[in-house]
């Protein structure tokens, strides 16, 4: 392997480690969000809006109760919309 | 309506798409009523379908130029292109395209960027599945011999890179965070990947679409970071790598050659 090669090999098995790292502790920060339904507005929720849409962003009306948005871990049940409270769970419509 | 003898298809598509054109000849109509009037309704449905589809497949861009203009720049959009095939989700292929040379759309610039963003969304929903690598099995390669390794990605993995900064104008338009002015002179480079059942839109370092290309040429991760070099000198080799560990976009990584 010349320098240039090895130097290059070196630099990648370096920037990997390091990105595993940030990646774990990142994820870990995600893990703190839960998924909250019934309380996205039209439009915005993160994801399943219902049959035959293509997920995120496609909700039809405000607090649709099968649409979810990500929210900080504990919060969701005490999000009070038009329509009630946030729910953990797929609200029927 | 059914169709006669004399139907001539073509003359049927061209009727469709142009208001101005008389109904096609051939068409009969049950119960009486005149022909050219169920063509009529007929030629309005396709035409508010296609246009439904495109707005439900383009959410940022209408947003970011409202209803109407989206839905007259739609319009203009399927007389020209109709769909390739007939799976709805692919229709759009072209839209991009259409919205650069759109002359209206001019003062937008970005416009047929976040549109291209948007597509490549739809596609990375509707991708194939496959199980991403786990992060255990992550952690357990040989960085030290990775230099020569080549990568699987997730089939619905995507790049769009942008002289605008498309994925900020894309994340404002999808959440309820207040819109906070958005300085439009830096480019982004979108990374799209849809792992489980969500996709994710991320922004990569600049020269990762580069990297991300190399990798699915099957070129090594040595060879990638080369080329991603040659279009960002300062190529952020850990934060791309970040991004996609994120994403999970890795499905299998290569033994060393």
């Amino acid at each position: 392997m010349s320098d240039r090669k090895l130097c290059a090999a070196f630099a990648i098995a370096g920037a990997f480690a390091t990105a595993i790292a940030l990646a774990e502790t990142a994820k870990a920060a995600k893990a703190e969000q839960e998924k909250c339904f019934g309380v996205s507005l039209k439009g915005k929720n993160d994801c399943a809006a219902g049959p035959g849409t293509s997920c995120a962003g496609t909700s039809k009306t405000d607090y649709q109760g099968g649409a979810w948005k990500y929210v900080p871990k504990g919060t969701c049940t005490s999000i009070v919309t038009p329509k009630g409270k946030g729910s953990l769970e797929p609200i029927a419509n | 309506m059914t169709a006669s003898a004399d139907f001539d298809q073509n003359a049927f598509v061209r009727a469709l798409l142009d208001p101005e054109l008389p109904a096609p000849n051939g068409l009969e109509a049950r119960h009486g009523i005149p022909p050219e009037r169920r063509f009529a309704v007929y030629r309005n449905n396709v035409c508010v379908g296609l246009v439904d589809a495109l707005a439900e497949r383009f959410p940022v861009c209408r947003q970011l130029v409202g209803d109407e203009f989206f839905r007259a720049m739609a319009q203009r959009h399927m007389r020209e292109s109709l769909p390739r095939t007939p799976m709805l989700f692919e229709y759009g292929h072209d839209f991009a395209t259409f919205v650069s040379s759109f002359e209206p759309a001019r003062e937008l610039p970005y416009l047929s960027d976040v549109a291209r963003l948007e597509y490549a969304v739809g596609q990375a929903y509707h991708a194939e599945n496959a199980t991403p690598l786990p992060m255990d099995v992550i952690r357990a390669l040989p960085f030290d011999r990775l230099a020569g390794a080549t990568a699987a990605l997730h089939p619905s993995t995507h790049v769009v890179a942008s002289t605008y900064p498309i994925v900020s104008i894309w994340r404002r338009h999808m959440s309820d965070e207040e819109m906070t002015p958005l300085e439009l002179n830096h480019g982004e480079e979108a990374l799209v990947v849809r792992p489980e059942l969500a996709v994710n839109v991320t922004a990569l370092p600049l020269g990762g679409s580069a990297f991300v290309h190399a990798l699915e040429d099957r070129k090594t991760f040595g060879q990638a970071v080369i080329a991603a070099s040659g279009v960002a000198a300062d190529f952020d080799l850990t934060g791309c790598l970040r991004e996609l560990l994120l994403a999970q976009a890795f499905i299998a990584v290569g033994a060393s050659r």
